[in-house]
């Protein structure tokens, strides 16, 4: 016998031979998720934007936001961040399409991140007002390392985009092909391997700046 | 859990059963005294059967499941006639309400008698506070106390605001907190013997607690765990002294503290 | 290791004598159960999402193979290659092959509790394979030779002195300052290049999403994706336990997990792997394995052990358990430590190697309370005692004293006349209030005083004084 089949084997004795009926386990399943509002947490704002940021900037996530109007405005966010903590103004700039189509003059940049580059700007799909988390798919657009090499990681997320839960991402993206890597970030890296204490950028990023892009539509003007 | 708080009025004159427990008996009848004196003052017929003996807690967290289930059935025989049960001792309550239907589980009949009586045992001051509704009346005892919450009574029976009340309203008397107050002491039964220097570790660090928090008195509701802190505090030569919390709600903590000269 | 080879109580005293440890163990379990307390106080959903993610994993488990084989149809749908082992030896086994067909020279590593479960580490070495460990923790231990002593910090037992020197002797560039800020630094360059360079990442699991096929894991440090990206290989390795139906059902069991580990909300880094590089993608590896591993888990639903497989290893029984934080991890002899490690330890080595794990506990009931799963850890852990009892591995003087004392609890007559007698033995080695010098109490005489009984039993007062009526 396989080691699959007499693993399988031992779970059905270990079950005492009662089968799943697959709808019923779907049902149950499904109710388990119900009345999400009872296993999570209040939102630290009525409106999404406001409790994206506040939750962002709280010591546990411990990472820096500011609000932008329009993506045109991003190259000037970034160089505010820099020369306000006198860094060069050199970037790897995330190949996605939204960031490239901007204006980096007085930039110079790169697509490629470096093992050790200081400064990477990226666009996040989504962000997560419960938890201040950015959510990435792997794609053309978006390697997977430019995430976690930088030591600044500046990202742009759209105001339209901050959902109010977790649960709204997977919402948001069930029954769909799920990319390679789903990362969902929050905040820097950081580790409490040495006696505990915290310590920031201990392989990722050691900031994490967040730069919101317009309005979200429940917003008032 | 001790949550019979929907009970509007408490029962008149109960016929009540004092379980005074293995240690109380042999080491410190004061506390079966005190159980028994404020037992009466809330208004129950209390009775000493004198059948009781041991309610088997060291055989069943040693393993010896059938031996505890025979202790079971004798604590059942010798108190199921009775209106409530009553110990001053979460640990052996947490005993015969959590685990005696499971050293039964194997007798139906049993399990079922078992948790009915189940039902009807308290650990005391649970009972006066929710069955009761009881609270002291003139008793005075000039000093400071901290309280040490039992493990079994704390998580089993949920006891932890009700020694507190009735102890505010000893005249006299103050509360220092203690921190870490629902932290195991160590003792563990059968464990403190088995493993004594990890027990003696544990303990040491409970002393320490008890030190800080400033007082005078150290009270608890479970005479185990009293008797390992006050021996670890004698041993350390503290000043702090041991009472179980029916000694002082009875007005009987003038007597010698456990480990103290009688 | 010379700690394999002694008793546990030996291995106990060791550790109680050594003072570094205890600071050690404090500083980290300390930390750790000041910020599970904030975070309960800012989440009152906590009882109800402890409930819910109880019932999903009690779920899971009643359904297993029903989302094992939804995983693996899925899993294989993204790409990925699924392999199952019954056993420790066979998931290495497996692993180890899987490397090599790769050619592998270096592999990168990320902290898997079930790795060291099936012991990886020594496989890797011992096919001669380059294993890097890129968990700062796990780096820690690797430099030292020894072995995780707690599952989300498994290098607790060193102070930041011992690792300042261990990263001074061992790294390239290491640290000039003396701060945790520059260690951390010292070892983010040494492990740089690492990353980068390795042929496979094995990592482990937190979830198996069975609707996907995905599997996720959860870091802080962000060396998951570190390791997980570059290489041409990933290898997943997850015991069958760690099903969920979907990815609603991971979030909603992250929310506990990650509070109770770590006090945060969630982890920094959470990340769902699904299948090798797709067309298009920037990066990623080209095969993607995962290894299904029993180990003992059918083993633990056919011998009344169920409510453990629930376990979703956040620490937390550990950081409150008071044996615990008096002896640290490595005194308990296997993968897991403290309460969680004694129900499973006996699992994987047998009670008779094992016995006194499930002994050294209080009973206390903390670790069930703090259990994000509920899991009842001291009812089975008295499982294991009454396993032991009726398979005759308690020693015979535990055996006897018991069976007197039942042989007496019969009888209340004789028990009467036995509790008197033993007052007055005790009463004759009374002094000052306490028992001193008396045969048979030096386990707890050593320590702390026995308060001396009084002159008589209270059923000998009461009689007297209510004339037995």
């Amino acid at each position: 016998m396989s080691a699959r089949d007499s693993i399988l084997d031992a779970v059905r004795t270990g079950l005492g031979h009662v089968r799943t009926d697959p709808a019923a386990a779907r049902r149950e399943a499904a109710a388990l998720l119900q009345d999400l509002d009872a296993i999570r947490p209040a939102l630290l704002a009525e409106d999404l934007v406001e409790a994206f940021v506040a939750r962002l900037v709280t010591p546990k996530v411990a990472a820096t936001a500011e609000r932008i109007a329009d993506a045109a405005g991003l190259p000037a966010a970034v160089a505010r961040y820099l020369e306000a903590r006198g860094l060069p103004a050199v970037v790897a700039l995330q190949p996605a399409a939204v960031l490239q189509a901007l204006d980096w003059s007085g930039f110079e940049r790169h697509d490629r991140v470096a093992p050790d580059e200081t400064i990477a700007v990226g666009a996040a799909r989504w962000g997560i007002a419960e938890t201040g988390s950015l959510v990435f798919h792997s794609d053309a657009e978006t390697p997977i390392l430019a995430n976690f090499l930088p030591l600044h990681h500046l990202v742009m997320v759209r105001a339209d985009a901050i959902l109010a839960y977790l649960d709204d991402y997977a919402a948001a993206t069930a029954g769909q092909r799920p990319p390679r890597n789903v990362n969902i970030i929050t905040g820097a890296s950081g580790t409490t391997d040495i006696e505990g204490s915290l310590v920031l950028g201990a392989h990722g990023p050691r900031y994490l700046h967040v730069v919101i892009v317009g309005r979200h539509p429940g917003e008032a003007a | 859990m001790s949550n019979d708080r929907s009970v509007s009025s408490p029962p008149s004159s109960p016929r009540v059963a004092l379980f005074v427990t293995c240690l109380v008996d042999a080491m410190r009848p004061s506390v079966g005294f005190a159980a028994l004196k404020l037992l009466r003052a809330a208004g129950c017929r209390v009775e000493v059967p004198d059948a009781q003996t041991c309610c088997g807690q060291p055989a069943f967290n040693s393993g010896d499941t059938a031996d505890a289930a025979r202790l079971a059935r004798h604590f059942i025989e010798t108190f199921e006639g009775y209106d409530y049960v009553v110990a001053p001792s979460g640990s052996c309550v947490g005993m015969t309400r959590a685990h005696y239907p499971e050293a039964l589980a194997d007798d139906p009949a049993w399990a079922e008698r078992a948790r009915r009586l189940g039902e009807r045992t308290y650990e005391l001051t649970s009972f006066l506070v929710d069955v009761m509704r009881f609270a002291p009346a003139d008793v005075k005892l000039d000093g400071s106390f901290t309280y040490h919450d039992s493990c079994s009574g704390l998580r089993e029976l949920g006891v932890h605001d009700q020694p507190r009340a009735l102890l505010g309203k000893v005249s006299g008397l103050t509360l220092k907190p203690l921190e870490g107050n629902d932290v195991c002491c160590g003792f563990g039964g059968t464990f403190c013997v088995k493993y004594p220097a990890i027990s003696n570790a544990v303990v040491g660090e409970k002393a320490e607690a008890i030190e800080r928090s400033g007082a005078q008195l150290l009270l608890g509701g479970d005479l185990g765990c009293l008797m390992n802190m006050a021996g670890k505090l004698k041993r350390k030569g503290s000043a702090v002294r041991a009472y179980h919390a029916a000694e002082v709600l009875a007005g009987m903590a003038d007597g010698p503290a456990i480990g103290e000269e009688g | 290791m010379e700690q394999a080879t002694l008793s546990f109580k030996a291995r106990a005293e060791r550790a109680l004598a050594d003072p570094t440890l205890k600071i050690a163990i404090d500083r980290t379990t300390g930390t750790a159960e000041r910020k599970r307390a904030l975070a309960m106080s800012q989440f009152p959903q906590f009882e109800a999402a402890r409930d819910r993610a109880r019932r999903i994993k009690d779920h899971v488990i009643a359904n297993l193979e029903h989302y094992l084989l939804e995983f693996e149809r899925n899993a294989i749908a993204s790409g990925a290659k699924v392999y199952w082992a019954a056993t420790a030896e066979e998931a290495s086994q497996i692993v180890v092959r899987l490397c090599k067909e790769a050619g592998a020279k270096r592999v990168t590593r990320v902290k898997s509790m079930l790795g060291e479960e099936i012991g990886l580490p020594h496989a890797l070495d011992e096919a001669g394979i380059d294993r890097v460990e890129t968990d700062l923790a796990e780096h820690i231990v690797q430099l030292g030779g020894d072995r995780p002593s707690h599952i989300v910090w498994p290098s607790m037992h060193r102070t930041r002195e011992q690792v300042s020197e261990m990263f001074k002797r061992r790294h390239r560039a290491p640290h000039q300052e003396e701060t945790i800020e520059a260690m951390v630094d010292s070892a983010r360059r040494e492990l740089r290049d690492k990353f980068l360079s390795a042929d496979v990442a094995i990592s482990g699991a937190n979830f198996l999403i069975a609707d996907s096929g995905a599997t996720c894991t959860v870091t802080n440090e962000g060396n998951a994706e570190l390791t997980t990206t570059p290489p041409r290989v990933h290898i997943v390795t997850a015991g069958i336990e760690k099903l969920v139906p979907s990815m609603g059902h991971a979030i909603a069991m992250l929310r506990v997990l990650v509070r109770s580990a770590t006090g945060a909300d969630v982890t920094q880094y959470t990340t769902f792997h699904c299948g090798p590089k797709q067309a298009g993608d920037r990066d990623g590896p080209e095969e993607f394995h995962i290894v299904l591993v029993d180990n003992g888990r059918t083993r633990m639903l056919r011998e009344g052990m169920r409510e453990m497989l629930r376990c979703i290893r956040c620490g937390a029984c550990m950081n409150h358990c008071v044996v615990f934080r008096q002896l640290g991890g490595h005194v308990y002899g296997g993968t897991y430590p403290g309460p969680m490690g004694a129900v499973l330890t006996p699992v994987f080595d047998g009670l008779e190697k094992s016995r006194d794990l499930p002994h050294a506990c209080t009973m206390n009931g903390k670790c069930q309370e703090v259990c994000p799963v509920a899991i009842p850890l001291p009812t089975l852990l008295r499982g294991w005692r009454d396993r032991s009892w009726r398979e005759g591995l308690e020693p015979g003087v535990v055996r006897f004293g018991l069976g007197v004392h039942t042989f007496f609890a019969l009888r209340p007559r004789l028990y009467r006349l036995a509790t008197a007698m033993a007052i007055r033995v005790m009463r004759l080695f009374s002094r000052g209030g306490v028992v001193r010098g008396m045969p048979g109490l030096g386990a707890w005489t050593a320590h702390r005083e026995f308060p001396a009984p009084a002159r008589r039993s209270f059923m000998e007062m009461y009689k007297d004084q209510e004339g037995g009526r």
